[in-house]
């Protein structure tokens, strides 16, 4: 494992203000209602040779990230950017304030609007290992013509030099010359996955993109692809962009780990510091309900990540995870969408809720059916929000049917410097026990 | 590194070449087919019908100058069955209804492999194009598809051979405007499903051309149920296209069986059965024995259960 960026590696991987935003429609005229957030603001860098561990819940748009760095959709805003030296990272850098001085600098570097040769580089550059390695292998091909591929498209090799270089392919994977003239659906769940890595090789590429290449084997043969994955890059000097879901999958292998949260960067810090000290509730929580990590049984009665993740279309202000945050205060961004969301859960008030008036997500009128109803609202949430909820409360009226409310507006959090090259976004400097 | 996990199947011996796999698969999904005594039944049914038509200028005296018109007889109109020299009789204008049931077989394959190719063709190609660029082209295309899924297949092809006068050829070009629709169908919501498969998407990041990711594998893994309705509708053409020539849309004397009936129908009420109940049998053997082939391929060719085998 490298651990120390030297002066003269290059950075296969730029991602700078990256956005996808999926559009929802409805209706029969397909009309836009609003947008999910699949991936906001990301930035981050994968350097040559080493591995970024891409962790988050199911949902949090880690993979539609690496679809985005594999270059197989193009991005909303921001950009990836493919094989920086350092002098062009900073030249990038200085260009991100604007985006017209950038556009001579993107056609060149951003992989979405690469052409020609340069197209070509990064496609034998970059590849990828999928989830499903059931739906990743066209079940109508032989072995021998999926994994020959590649070769074939970029006129590498053909006839019995093709044969051979599947068999070399094949071997290293763990697989062999028996295995040319089979069907997919002929082999197990982790052999399929070999196959799928031997076909990601078979153009030596510097960056695999590895979607949850694991979580969907078995955990004896979950072990042995990660060894695999292991190995050849201790060979080939390959760069990983890891994604799961699984903390302790990447803890042996990554340098680097981004946890993401609901299309954002909740943190960034290198493999140890991270592990050794979040500085992100959420990579905490993370942490915790990874089984294997709590050796130390000091559990002080914590019960890991609860609820469900929000709507990414309507991502909570503030801090994004201050809805499921043990450690939130009045700060993290308290808004009208949690007082509905609350009214949700008792259900006889919030049938008699009739209206919602919003001047901003943090200032808005709730009209009910009746004057009791918008007073029991006051009381219960007098009595049972939570109290940094509470205490973020700026103003709540009740005139008549109507109940005013207003909440201290916060902005976004950002990424803050929590140390060297040790990012989180979050406002707490320090939280909880540590 | 020694972590590959026991392979269930035995090593393949070292001559195995793709050529070989390939075949053995094929011999395999064919045993399967024929292993369905119904379908078995459908396919005999369909190759005695064939031969019959490809051998009709050998087992009949070709009429001349034109073999696919009639020949008559007129020194025996309206005989029986079993009568010197018309086994199955004539019909009232002293056509031999054999001679008819034979070249009818010759016809009927004709009109139903003219009318498949074109409307798979058409039909796979529109749809292909629809659910592979998506979109606009998608929308447009998918309206006109509408309109003509409004009009019930029968009515339209007739409406169509009627505008365009009483002739044989304007059976199948009415038939041809018609069917093709199913496919586009068929194939766009193929097509929409495979394409959403990570195969396409590994495809893409090794850096293929669409057109060939197409051609690999979205095309190979949607035609399937493509194939199954080109059987079924290699039966229902003949059918839609005997009662159109029944009705008086192809030419008067064509020896087809749905001209046969017609010629026969007038008949029936002196007990002159057999001028049209042979050729309606032929009608009703042939659509019969495709859509046994048909269901018996559906079963086999499923894709679901094809890939657990």
């Amino acid at each position: 494992m490298t651990t120390a960026v030297e002066a003269d590696t290059r950075t296969l991987i730029a991602v700078r203000g990256l956005k996808k935003h999926f559009p929802i429609k409805e209706g029969a005229l397909q009309r836009v209602t609003g947008h999910v957030q699949a991936v906001d603001e990301v930035s981050f860098d994968i350097e040559k040779g080493q591995t970024l561990g891409l962790v988050g819940e199911s949902g949090c748009g880690k993979t539609t990230l690496g679809r985005l760095v594999a270059g197989l959709s193009e991005p909303t805003a921001g950009g990836v950017y493919f094989d920086l030296g350092p002098q062009e990272k900073i030249e990038l850098d200085r260009l991100m304030a604007s985006d017209a001085e950038r556009a001579e600098f993107d056609d060149e570097h951003r992989v979405d609007l690469l052409k020609g040769d340069a197209w070509r580089r990064f496609r034998r550059n970059t590849q990828m290992v999928f989830q499903d390695s059931f739906a990743s292998l066209n079940p109508r091909q032989l072995v021998k013509d999926i994994v020959g591929r590649p070769l074939r498209v970029h006129r590498e090799a053909s006839g019995t030099a093709l044969v051979e270089r599947v068999v070399e392919l094949l071997e290293q994977v763990g697989l062999g010359r028996q295995h040319l003239y089979r069907y997919p659906h002929q082999f197990s769940g982790g052999q399929r996955q070999r196959i799928s890595i031997a076909r990601a090789l078979a153009l030596d590429p510097g960056l695999v993109v590895l979607d949850e290449p694991s979580s969907a084997l078995d955990v004896s043969v979950q072990a042995q692809i990660l060894n695999l994955l292991h190995d050849l890059q201790a060979d080939r000097g390959l760069t990983y962009l890891f994604i799961t879901h699984d903390l302790s999958v990447v803890r042996h292998m990554a340098d680097q780990i981004v946890v993401m949260y609901l299309g954002r960067v909740s943190e960034r810090a290198p493999t140890d510091d991270l592990f050794a000290a979040p500085r992100h509730p959420y990579t905490e929580a993370l942490l915790r309900a990874s089984p294997d990590l709590d050796a130390d049984g000091d559990e002080d009665g914590f019960q890991g990540l609860e609820g469900s993740v929000p709507d990414p279309a309507r991502p909570p202000q503030g801090c994004r995870f201050h809805t499921r945050c043990v450690y939130a205060t009045r700060v993290c961004g308290w808004e009208i969408d949690d007082v509905v969301l609350r009214l949700e859960e008792t259900p006889g008030l919030f049938d008699r809720l009739e209206d919602v008036e919003r001047r901003s997500p943090f200032d808005a009128e709730l009209r009910f059916e009746s004057e009791q109803a918008a007073r029991t609202l006051v009381s219960t949430f007098q009595n049972e929000a939570p109290e940094p909820m509470r205490d973020a409360l700026e103003d709540m009226t009740v005139e008549g049917r109507t109940v005013a409310i207003r909440f201290n507006p916060v902005p976004e959090v950002e990424l803050t410097s929590r140390g060297t090259d040790h990012e989180a976004a979050c406002v707490l400097e320090d939280f909880g026990s540590n | 590194m020694d972590v590959t996990e026991r392979l269930p199947i035995p090593p393949a011996p070292p001559s195995e070449s793709a050529l070989r796999v390939r075949a053995r698969r094929a011999g395999e999904l064919t045993a399967n087919v024929l292993s369905n005594p119904t379908t078995l039944t459908g396919l005999i049914i369909i190759l005695l019908m064939i031969s019959m038509a490809l051998l009709a200028p050998w087992i009949t005296v070709p009429n001349t100058p034109d073999p696919t018109q009639m020949p008559r007889d007129w020194g025996a109109i309206a005989v029986p069955p079993g009568s010197p020299g018309h086994p199955l009789g004539t019909t009232n204008t002293g056509g031999d209804v054999l001679y008819g049931v034979i070249w009818g077989a010759r016809t009927s394959l004709r009109l139903s492999l003219i009318v498949v190719s074109i409307t798979v063709t058409v039909g796979v190609a529109i749809g292909s194009l629809a659910g592979f660029l998506g979109g606009r082209i998608d929308e447009i295309l998918m309206r006109i598809v509408d309109v003509f899924l409004s009009i019930p297949e029968l009515i339209f092809a007739l409406a169509i051979a009627a505008v365009l006068g009483p002739s044989f050829r304007n059976i199948i070009l009415a038939l041809a405007v018609v069917f093709w629709v199913k496919y586009a169908r068929i194939m766009r919501a193929q097509v929409i499903h495979v394409k959403q498969n990570e195969y396409v998407d590994a495809a893409r990041v090794i850096g293929d051309a669409p057109l060939r990711i197409f051609g690999k594998d979205i095309l190979p893994n949607s035609i399937t149920p493509v194939i199954v309705q080109a059987t079924l509708d290699m039966g229902n053409i003949v059918l839609v296209g005997a009662t159109l020539s029944f009705i008086g849309l192809a030419e008067a004397g064509l020896a087809e069986w749905g001209v046969l009936v017609s010629e026969g129908q007038a008949g029936i009420s002196a007990g002159r059965w057999w001028a049209s109940t042979f050729p309606g049998m032929m009608v009703f053997l042939w659509a019969l024995a495709f859509n046994l082939l048909g269901d018996g391929l559906r079963d086999v060719l499923d894709p679901r259960t094809e890939t657990s085998r």
